[in-house]
């Protein structure tokens, strides 16, 4: 049969389900959660230059988490019953470790926001390293509720958990190097001179951790796109809409192009050493990934299922 | 209700009888109060063939109420359940609303009511199964396409249609273990190949409403 002869007169679509909301709860938590490990790893190395940025991004991953959950409650449709989520819960469900990881993960942060400032050291690397997986799993349980949504092919791969841990990684240290720039150019004025060049130099290395990373949420994204596009029909529809189709020019252009691309040539490029070109990777890379919770969530959800 | 816990129930739509009519549709809204812009039940429509060879294909849509459904294992409050009976229901006081098992589930038969926001879909019209009637659309076929019953049952018009005929299910590949069986449902209109759909994801895009 000849597809081009098939007209579909009559089908029903709902509408998306999970609309913004979603997407830019993925990309709080995913901020929250890239911070955090940046501050552990601070803490733990527990040299004196790190100090700045372990004490931002202390601060940094709670407050993020606690902006994202409430965009969670906005999307429902019945806000005020969100207490359900912890009654009557279900453990086959991944919202249901979420509505738990998300109330366990801001109260640890705040402690060890707290520990981190009053300097207690041995409290806050116990933390930290405590931390680490709470924060790995706050956002890895959002890419097990894109994965384990089985219907929808874009969501439905193994790969899903890692590209959102990967690309939260990117985006935490983007913010990280954004803050920490901001800090250093107006708000550090009373360090010495030979402490700034320090400081400096400290997000210029983090910046290129942060290129290193986009290589391989870009290696993450290139196996799943080549999964996609080799697997059953379903999945290679989804493959199509994000290269060709209605989606191809988010995720090609911003996602890929101006969110991984330009932001790994201005950082390992000839612009390597220019505190500006820096900033303006992080805050490319940051728009790169919201575009990619878009394209996942609601790109995910265009393809019709009937 | 001993009684319903032996009970199996499963719908056989027979696609040679299908007249396209959407009595089911109109019943169903009827019975169950759907709102403007949803559908618990609905007739696909689609037409095949280079003219002068060409010829309609009807598909009536509902929710296949699976043995092994996805929303019910991904609902995070257990507001969607299933019963002894193989009916998968929705408490209305228990959904938050969350819309997961909307995005959960391969056949999008489940919507939210822009009323009451809490999640539905269709029930098999448990009120009157329990009552022992058939469900609406199932009683409205003017061509009894539809036929309901009780899988257990060996008796039963759905068992025998089952054992005597080659059925079809939507999605198999979703190992969701469908209750709504059809005979000689076309290839074509039950696939959702993008390739076959062009008219609808043109300006889907822009219809978002994020």
């Amino acid at each position: 049969m000849d597809n081009t002869d098939v007209n579909v007169v009559y089908s029903v679509q709902h509408q998306l389900p999970l609309v913004m909301y979603i997407a830019q709860y993925f990309f709080f938590t995913g901020l929250s959660a890239g911070s955090f490990v940046i501050s552990v790893v601070a803490t733990l190395l527990g040299r004196k230059e790190f100090k700045p940025i372990g004490r931002i991004t202390a601060v940094l991953a709670p407050i993020l988490l606690m902006i994202a959950p409430l965009n969670l409650i906005a999307d429902l449709g019945q806000p005020l019953r969100f207490w359900h989520l912890f009654l009557f819960y279900n453990w086959t469900s991944p919202i249901t470790y979420g509505s738990f990881l998300l109330t366990a993960y801001p109260i640890m942060g705040i402690v060890y926001a707290v520990m981190v400032f009053t300097n207690h050291q041995t409290p806050a690397k116990i933390l930290g390293i405590l931390g680490v997986p709470l924060a790995i799993s706050v956002h890895g349980y959002t890419g097990f509720i894109l994965a384990l949504a089985k219907a929808r092919a874009l969501w439905n791969t193994a790969a899903m958990p890692t590209i959102f841990l990967v690309s939260a990684m990117v985006s935490g240290i983007g913010l990280v190097v954004v803050v920490a720039a901001v800090r250093w150019k107006w708000f550090d004025k009373s360090a010495t001179e030979e402490q700034r060049a320090k400081d400096r130099k400290l997000i210029i290395q983090l910046a290129q951790f942060m290129a290193y990373t986009i290589m391989l949420d870009l290696f993450l994204i290139v196996s799943d796109i080549l999964v996609l596009l080799t697997a059953h029909s379903d999945a290679y529809q989804a493959g199509m809409l994000i290269l060709t189709g209605n989606f191809a020019p988010i995720f090609l252009g911003v996602e890929i192009f101006l969110g991984s691309i330009v932001p790994m040539v201005l950082v390992l490029g000839p612009t390597r050493k220019n505190l500006t070109a820096i900033v303006v990777a992080s805050i490319l890379v940051n728009i790169g990934v919201y575009a990619m919770r878009f394209v996942m969530v609601i790109g995910g959800q265009t393809i019709p299922l009937s | 209700m001993a009684t319903l816990a032996t009970k199996r129930y499963a719908m056989v739509i027979d696609m040679r009888r299908c007249i396209g009519c959407h009595a089911c549709t109109v019943a169903c809204k009827a019975e169950m109060a759907v709102p403007l812009e949803v559908n618990a039940t609905w007739v696909k429509i689609i037409e095949k063939g280079p003219y002068p060879s060409t010829r309609r294909f009807y598909l009536p849509r509902l929710c296949n109420n699976c043995t092994n459904p996805i929303c019910v294992r991904n609902c995070p409050t257990q507001a969607s359940y299933k019963r002894d009976d193989g009916i998968v229901v929705v408490d209305p006081h228990r959904c938050i609303c969350c819309k997961y098992c909307i995005a959960s589930c391969p056949y999008d038969v489940r919507y939210v009511n822009p009323f009451k926001n809490i999640v539905e879909k269709c029930y098999f019209c448990q009120h009157r199964v329990d009552a022992g009637l058939e469900p609406a659309c199932v009683e409205s076929c003017p061509t009894r396409a539809m036929v309901f019953g009780d899988r257990n049952d060996d008796k039963s018009e759905v068992s025998q249609l089952l054992a005597s005929n080659a059925t079809t299910v939507l999605k198999k590949e979703m190992e969701t273990e469908p209750n709504v069986f059809y005979i000689a449902g076309d290839e074509t209109a039950m696939s959702n190949d993008e390739k076959n759909i062009n008219y609808w994801t043109e300006g889907t895009f822009f219809q978002l409403r994020l």
